[in-house]
């Protein structure tokens, strides 16, 4: 069992690293979703007293 | 530019439910991830023969491997959806590419550091300037680079292109790093390209398991990027929609 | 014809404003000066691998200045909105991305002369016919770094901390080039045979042609307005 340090550290590595990756889009997608949700709500909102929402969808590449 | 369009019913709320959030592929592919690893880790730790020269050091190998083939292939992902935004200018394309940077980012510094436990126990040093540690370390530096450009700009289209731009010249670069780097030194086993030296998988089950591995990883690769791509994608949106609700409030504010 | 015609304009009008000023090439040949002295005292003032020494001061002093001139340069052209009335000019994008390029290399190849003269003085070199042969590397090497950084300092020039964007991207870039630079250039002045440079000759070779092709089809991209 000569080197089993390395070995160990290698593996716990790979998977602290992607657990610690995964976690950071986790805790992204809350906060993002719950922004989207505020907005549409809002939207939702002005949309009922002021019906002439623009509708013009956006083309992002241009 | 038809994924564009039909952004455009943003107030549909069913519509919108169905764009907000995870894809319903990333759940089974998270499964399918965790199984696979499960599987690998089983035959990495149990069913594959320990190596004869190198001892169990040599088990970094099996997961070694398929992180650099996954950092590759996403490095290649971010050249090829650059193309295609210089080409199409949808957005999609970007998101894309910048989800795919990200996550080879990961994984080209989990070959550096795999790697480098490595070469501790059997070069005695825990690097060394070996053509392929070279040429991985430079892509690292590379696609460090790309994401610093992201992190430093804001997320304009113009830098989009940027980034498309820098992606795609990055990845040509690649072969020309390749052949200097190894014309300037060699010391890395060549494990899949020859077999000499006492360096190559001898064993069927030793082949196996890196084969499983590498499925396992691909797998992994596709969940990791689906997440991330689709929160892109989110956050995309949440620009339009924010853009609209500024426009919204500014005709409310009129009347 | 008329790309041409634009092509020597532009170039034309940046040489102009170079020999009115001559900013652009001093600030190179300062830079590289004070790199120089910086990398002598470091170093042991008379090395035993001379060649080698004198060969990678040389490089060093042309990366870091190269860089800085370069986001100098680009900066000065965004300030007065220059960039953006030629980007928006019928003149074809690869035609500017030529001319400025052609100007940025120039300014270099003066500079990087200079530059080999000082270190001849610093590393106690002779002044014989080794130095000419030195030629081929330096200009090969000056060139694809003009190319390089001529597309991305039209990048970096455009985002917030360019100054320091710009090395991250160039520097990992111009490695190849940068290997093989070295590497030719020790062995020209260490009066090695002709073929021990050939293959690095050949490194850079590929890396300018790569670099200049890039640059034109893709300057377009980067300019481009929104």
């Amino acid at each position: 069992m000569q080197n089993f340090g390395y070995l160990f550290a290698a593996y716990s590595i790979i998977f602290a690293v992607i657990f610690f990756y995964v976690m950071f889009i986790w805790r992204r997608q809350a906060g993002l979703e719950a922004e989207v949700r505020a907005i549409e709500a809002r939207l939702k909102e002005l949309g009922q007293s002021s019906p002439a929402a623009p509708a013009n969808s956006s083309r992002a590449g241009q | 530019m038809a994924a564009s369009s039909s952004r455009g019913s943003a107030v549909n709320p069913s519509g919108a439910k169905k764009a907000r959030g995870v894809p319903a592929l990333a759940p089974w592919l998270g499964v399918a991830t965790l199984a696979l690893m499960v599987a690998s880790l089983f035959m990495v730790f149990e069913y594959v023969p320990t190596e004869a020269e190198q001892g169990i050091v040599q088990r970094i190998f099996y997961f070694h491997v398929p992180c650099a083939w996954v950092a590759f292939a996403a490095f290649g992902l971010v050249a090829i959806s650059g193309a295609f935004y210089l080409w199409l200018g949808d957005q999609i394309w970007d998101d894309l590419g910048y989800a795919s940077a990200e996550i080879g980012m990961v994984f080209c510094t989990l070959v550096l550091i795999t790697g480098s436990l490595w070469a501790k126990p059997i070069w005695g040093a825990w690097w060394t300037w070996d053509s392929r540690l070279t040429t991985t370390f430079i892509l690292w530096l590379l696609y460090g680079g790309y994401l610093m450009l992201r992190a430093m700009a804001d997320d304009t289209p113009e830098v989009a292109r940027f980034g498309a731009v820098v992606g795609i010249v990055a990845a040509l670069d690649v072969p020309v790093i390749i052949v200097s780097v190894r014309l300037w030194r060699t010391i890395h086993p060549a494990v899949l390209v020859t077999r000499q030296g006492g360096h190559g998988l001898e064993d069927p089950r030793m082949v196996a398991t890196l084969l499983v591995a590498t499925v396992a990883f691909t797998v992994m690769f596709a969940w990791l990027l689906m997440l991330r791509f689709a929160q892109l994608r989110l956050r995309t949106r949440m620009k339009e929609l924010r853009r609209q609700l500024a426009l919204a409030e500014a005709s409310a504010g009129d009347l | 014809m008329r790309a041409m015609g634009a092509f020597a304009a532009i170039l034309r009008k940046d040489l102009r404003l170079e020999l009115r000023s001559g900013q652009s090439t001093v600030a190179l040949f300062a830079l590289s000066l004070l790199i120089l002295v910086v990398l002598v005292f470091t170093l042991s003032p008379d090395p035993a691998n001379r060649a080698e020494a004198s060969a990678g001061a040389l490089w060093v002093a042309m990366v870091f200045a190269g860089m800085l001139g370069a986001t100098r340069a680009l900066l000065a052209e965004n300030e007065n909105g220059c960039m953006r009335a030629l980007a928006t000019s019928p003149i074809d994008p690869a035609m500017l991305y030529a001319a400025k390029l052609a100007a940025a290399f120039i300014f270099m190849t003066v500079a990087e002369g200079a530059a080999v003269i000082l270190v001849v003085l610093f590393f106690n070199l002779e002044f014989g016919p080794e130095l000419l042969r030195l030629a081929p590397p330096v200009v090969l090497g000056t060139l694809g770094f003009s190319a390089l950084a001529t597309l991305l300092a039209a990048i970096s020039g455009r985002t917030r901390a360019g100054d320091l964007l710009l090395p991250l991207l160039a520097v990992p870039m111009f490695v190849p080039a940068l290997i093989a630079g070295v590497k030719a250039s020790a062995a020209a002045l260490s009066g090695a045979e002709l073929s021990a440079m050939t293959r690095w000759l050949g490194v850079l070779v590929a890396f300018d042609v790569l670099f200049v092709t890039l640059g034109g089809l893709l300057f377009e991209h980067v300019i481009g307005e929104d």
